[in-house]
């Protein structure tokens, strides 16, 4: 999740901070205790929190998109309603990131701005289509499976606002998954149209969501400033591994086969084979699996993924929109309370 | 079915059934590209407001008439869905025309649902409806809040504002239609149409005040036929088809 950069102006680095502080700033975190907006932090951490922060709340309101393409047509009245409210949640989670990302100095209307004019990004798995229902269960199942795994041990971060917005956004994800789960297992109960519709869906989605925990870390991430001051707690391929030992075996569970997929331009899946390494190593206790295509990765990330412009340019279309509403009741900018 | 459609209350309470789905399936159009993420999620909130009373009438109907609310709901012929023409309009992204529509019909809506909650005779539909009643009190306040709060925020809100008034209000008069396929309605229903319109513009004027707006509301003819008795405009039947898309893929299966 930390990979945007928000400014273009040099942080100082830590060796440039004053060593006092800097040292005093370390002892709080390594003794538990919260970072606070008022505390002194290094403005390395500041801008590194804000990235993270801003980045998480862009992918929220992103993430909103997929989905919400689907309420309209959402198959029963409950379905329809249990949606329209995800997506809402996923919105106000953005609305409360963007709340701690303007504490941390940078206001609503530039981080807006920046996402709609891609100076700023977004979690790569939202730029890939959802052309089925089985797609809006697999997002549901998949990727917040993957986010809350991902977010429980950001709960155990150091930032105070950010650690008190990821446990109030986890208690929300925990029903989405429940929905997603749900969905799974109604579709894969279903009629044979139906499994087949949710195999088609589940082999869009296994590889985005092993690549959703981001691509291996560098050898000595324990001791970069992410890491060594509690931004992120725990590496990439540890989340990944952790991610295939709960979801292959469930998957297996309810009859989805786990394949290794080829995809054209347009994200459509063009070739499936089972994937031979999918089985429980008992000594390791871990479920081997068959890396995703991380090259397809770097192209998504560069904005050649298969939705980039479509998000991009439906999330632009509805500031324009908006902006008259926006300088109406603020002038362009927004008052709000100070977050959690 | 048959039995519900010949009905006059089962009509009446499923036109305002049909407006609740129609209001909450337009407006969660918008969740995720509101044009304030804070009223985003409220307008979202109001959207599965319409959509949870929807259920609720449809819900007593099916109680009734031994069907699933969900095939009442989506597996009626477009002429048995008797929704205005008014909540069948796309916002078109336009947030004023959004929020002068929802208005209208919020306004609208207290007023007949608490019609429907005073049924002596039906201790059940009036239990449903007094649920329904405070959330749609709150939806009536916080909606006249936007039209006063737009309107007097400077020359390009108004101007929207007003032109949204000035396209809409001339379907209001068909939100009162009486609903149905039958004969023409008895003199004591035409007599409490024009209560019910009266009251309601009422309330739409005072808010049109505070507003500095303009806006005449008059009652259609009894011969102009709308939704209510069926004639939907063709963008209708598209949005059934939207609505049903998924159901269609495989009729029956559970979802």
């Amino acid at each position: 999740m930390i990979n945007a950069s928000n400014s273009a102006k040099p942080a100082p680095t830590p060796s440039q901070e004053d060593p006092e502080l800097l040292a005093q700033f370390e002892q709080r975190i390594s003794d538990g205790i919260l970072i606070e907006p008022g505390d002194w932090m290094p403005e390395a951490y500041r801008m590194g929190m804000l990235a993270m922060a801003e980045h998480h709340a862009n992918s929220e309101i992103i993430g909103a998109l997929p989905e919400g393409e689907w309420i309209t047509r959402a198959p029963s009245l409950r379905r329809k309603l249990a949606l329209t409210a995800k997506v809402q949640d996923e919105v106000g989670h953005g609305q409360m990131l963007y709340r701690v990302s303007q504490e941390l100095g940078k206001s609503r209307d530039d981080m807006l701005r920046d996402l709609v004019t891609g100076k700023t990004k977004y979690h790569n798995c939202f730029n890939y289509p959802a052309p089925t229902w089985a797609d809006i269960a697999m997002i549901q199942w998949l990727i917040d499976g993957a986010a809350i795994m991902n977010q429980k041990t950001l709960a155990d971060g150091a930032y105070g606002p950010y650690v008190r917005t990821m446990n109030r956004i986890n208690m929300e994800e925990a029903f989405h998954f429940k929905s997603g789960e749900d969905m799974v297992l109604t579709l894969m109960s279903g009629t044979k149209s139906q499994k087949k519709m949710t195999q088609a869906a589940f082999d869009r989605w296994w590889p985005v969501t092993l690549m959703f925990f981001g691509p291996a870390d560098k050898p000595n991430a324990e001791s970069r400033p992410p890491m060594r001051w509690r931004m992120k707690i725990e590496k990439n391929d540890s989340l990944r591994q952790r991610f295939v030992n709960r979801f292959a075996p469930a998957a297996q569970d309810l009859g989805l086969k786990i394949n290794i997929v080829t995809k054209d331009d347009q994200g459509n899946v063009t070739s499936t084979t089972p994937d031979e390494a999918i089985m429980l190593d008992e000594e390791s206790g871990n479920w081997t699996f068959t890396q995703p295509d991380w090259d397809e990765f770097w192209r998504v990330i560069r904005g050649n993924g298969p939705c980039n412009d479509h998000r991009l340019s439906l999330r632009r279309f509805s500031y324009e929109q908006g902006g008259w509403v926006r300088k109406a009741v603020g002038s362009g900018t927004i008052s709000t309370p100070p977050a959690a | 079915m048959e039995s519900m459609l010949s009905n006059p209350l089962a009509v009446r309470i499923l036109s305002h059934a049909d407006d609740k789905l129609m209001l909450g399936h337009v407006q969660s159009d918008w969740t995720g590209l509101g044009p304030i993420l804070e009223e985003d999620i409220a307008s979202s909130a109001m959207a599965q407001d319409d959509l949870s009373h929807a259920l609720t009438l449809y819900q007593y109907l099916g109680d009734r008439y031994d069907l699933d609310p969900d095939v009442i709901a989506f597996e009626r012929s477009a002429e048995n869905y008797f929704c205005c023409d008014l909540v069948t309009q796309s916002d078109e992204f336009d947030w004023a025309g959004s929020v002068v529509k929802r208005w209208l019909m919020a306004t609208y809506m207290l007023i007949v649902i608490a019609d429907l909650s005073k049924a002596d005779d039906d201790s059940d539909l009036g239990a449903r409806c007094d649920r329904i009643l405070p959330e749609q009190e709150l939806q009536v306040l916080h909606l006249q809040r936007w039209i006063i709060r737009l309107s007097n925020a400077g020359d390009e809100a108004r101007e929207r504002m007003q032109l949204a008034l000035d396209r809409i209000a001339p379907l209001a008069g068909m939100v009162v239609e009486m609903p149905g396929h039958g004969p023409s309605p008895q003199e004591s229903c035409l007599i409490r149409r024009e209560e019910i319109f009266r009251e309601w513009t009422a309330g739409l004027h005072e808010t049109i005040k505070q507003a500095g707006l303009n806006a005449t509301f008059s009652l259609p003819e009894q011969t102009q036929l709308g939704g209510r008795r069926s004639r939907h405009a063709d963008h209708f039947k598209e949005q059934l088809v939207e609505m049903t898309e998924v159901r269609r893929v495989d009729p029956g299966a559970s979802w």
